[in-house]
């Protein structure tokens, strides 16, 4: 990669969050479906996240939640529609990919894999080393800072492997922090958690959200655990279902429709999923 | 040993084969590639009936063969028609039933095709370690330079692709080095033992150690001590060279078993030991 080249792009994200025209969208898709092994697995999905804005996906299981996350980093590419994030398309975003922090929803790895929390949150750190370097001092502090603020300090050391889910998830959140990351992408961070450690994971993203001025699309099935968090909320089953303020998305009878399901089974009475003091 | 021309080969060639065999041992085993290296080491059979029939050097046709397997290997197994294993058993025992069909139809079974079986380390020639040097350069060079990539690779292929790592470059990069180091390997221990050097020092490696530093460092200590002992006593006891290594190796294995702290048997026997004493007096 040239000097040259990567201070133009690095121009052109810059002159992106730079612009005055008023309300950012970061990520903008239009019209987009989407084709798996011959199976239609996102139909004309319309969806835009605003700068600073905490949207929440929500749909079954198999509604192509994970999809769309993949086609918004490149990795699937829309059989029709377009897709646009932070002004580019999917072939010039691969070289702005640092800007993108993703947690996925199961890191299947062996629990004796021999890397630490250290090793792993370093990962984050690939794409902004670059191919054939090593990890520089500024590498190692973004590191420490991202360890320091997902709350991991003292478990720098220990195998991956050895953490608590909970405590694993922070870590994968503390690799995709560890870039110049503006959007932060996750596919079900909370699945697996018990309340409490939901909540903490909940809690520390919405904190790091407002202090790092990120803009978060949050993919879930748990309608509960977002309509408590999110800015917006959209629902999804293969094909756009609601679009709104979370309040308007669960009020609405076509959750049910795209859940083909109860409501009441979704999220539950007040006695059985308390609304948090605060949240 | 070392007065000996032969010996002296022997020994330079083993040791930088065991450098790259057993650097690339621990990514074989944290990826699970360990059944893949043994399909590629026995298709290498193919390969070599091959030069043997046509009458082309049978170590570049193996060569060319196995680099083939491998790509097949990785184009059925990311194309997720067919799982991993299942390509690998089909397309090995293809390979090696092509490679008996064709040195039965050229009459070849003769003391050629048994080194490439089992290996001819001591008829090893400074031209062959030239081959080896450059072959354990290349293939230790592309794991380093593109180390924090097959880490990632390894550990999680799906954050790894989201952050713009190659993964399919790395993917096929590792399964080429994996089969042009077998091949180069195969004059060391032959075909048949070419999976030991590529498994066994990986597995040394993190039975003893917590981090991958440690472990690939472990690793590719305990491969070239193989290799130093297992020629050595090959040596003095006048037995297969090539096996002896693999033995030595297959020891070392059992050591490192036994002192995992992972397992802690030591700790453990110790306790005992200390509790029984204790209750005797």
């Amino acid at each position: 990669m040239s000097r040259g080249r990567a201070a133009g792009r690095q121009c052109r994200v810059a002159r992106f969050f730079d612009s005055d025209a008023g309300e950012r969208l970061l990520i903008d898709l239009e019209n987009v479906s989407v084709e798996l092994g011959g199976q239609t697995v996102l139909e004309d999905i319309t969806f835009r996240l605003r700068e600073g804005m905490f949207l929440g996906v929500i749909g079954p299981n198999g509604a192509g939640k994970t999809t769309l996350l993949r086609v918004i980093l490149g990795i699937v590419k829309p059989r029709s529609g377009t897709v646009c994030v932070m002004g580019m398309q999917p072939g010039e975003l691969r070289h702005e990919l640092h800007h993108i922090g993703y947690v996925p929803q199961n890191v299947l790895f062996d629990p004796v894999f021999p890397v630490s929390v250290y090793d792993v949150v370093m990962m984050g750190r690939t794409c902004c080393i670059g191919r054939f370097r090593f990890a520089r001092r500024e590498d190692r502090e973004a590191e420490i800072e991202s360890i320091r603020v997902v709350g991991l300090e003292g478990l720098e050391k220990r195998l991956i492997g050895e953490l608590s889910g909970g405590q694993q998830k922070r870590a994968f959140l503390a690799r995709a922090l560890c870039r110049e990351t503006r959007i932060l992408l996750l596919d079900e961070p909370t699945s697996g958690l018990d309340i409490p450690a939901q909540n903490a994971f909940m809690d520390l993203l919405t904190g790091l959200k407002e202090d790092l001025g990120l803009s978060v699309v949050f993919v879930s099935h748990d309608v509960n655990v977002l309509a408590q968090h999110a800015d917006e909320m959209a629902c999804i089953n293969r094909s756009m279902h609601l679009h709104g303020k979370p309040g308007d998305v669960i009020g609405s009878a076509r959750l049910q429709e795209a859940y083909r399901c109860e409501f009441d089974f979704l999220v539950g009475s007040p006695a059985h999923h308390p609304k948090r003091e605060g949240g | 040993m070392l007065s000996y021309s032969f010996g002296r080969t022997a020994l330079v060639g083993g040791v930088l084969i065991a450098v790259a065999c057993s650097f690339m041992s621990f990514f074989i085993i944290v990826r699970r590639l360990a059944f893949a290296g043994m399909g590629i080491s026995h298709a290498a059979f193919g390969g070599v009936a091959i030069g043997i029939a046509t009458g082309v050097n049978p170590i570049l046709t193996a060569g060319a063969f196995c680099v083939l397997v491998a790509g097949g290997i990785g184009w059925f197994s990311r194309k997720g028609k067919l799982h991993e294993d299942t390509i690998i058993g089909i397309l090995f025992s293809a390979a090696m039933a092509l490679g008996v069909v064709l040195i039965a139809a050229a009459h070849a079974y003769n003391q050629d095709l048994l080194s490439y079986l089992f290996g001819s380390i001591l008829a090893v020639s400074w031209t062959d370690v030239a081959i080896l040097a450059v072959m354990s350069f290349l293939a230790v060079g592309f794991m380093v330079v593109f180390f924090k990539e097959l880490l990632f690779f390894t550990f999680d292929e799906e954050t790894a692709t989201a952050s713009g790592v190659p993964v399919r470059f790395v993917y096929y990069g590792l399964l080429v080095t994996i089969a042009l180091t077998i091949v180069v390997a195969i004059k060391l221990v032959g075909i048949i033992l070419v999976s030991a050097l590529i498994v066994i020092p990986g597995a040394i490696g993190l039975q003893l150690s917590r981090g991958y530093r440690h472990a690939i460092a472990l690793s590719v200590a305990s491969g070239i001590a193989s290799v130093v002992v297992g020629l050595q006593l090959s040596f003095r006891f006048d037995v297969a060279s090539g096996a002896t290594i693999v033995l030595v190796m297959f020891a070392l294995f059992l050591a490192s078993v036994a002192l995992s702290p992972r397992r802690r048997y030591v700790q453990r026997l110790r306790a005992r030991l200390e509790r029984s004493g204790t209750g005797g007096g």
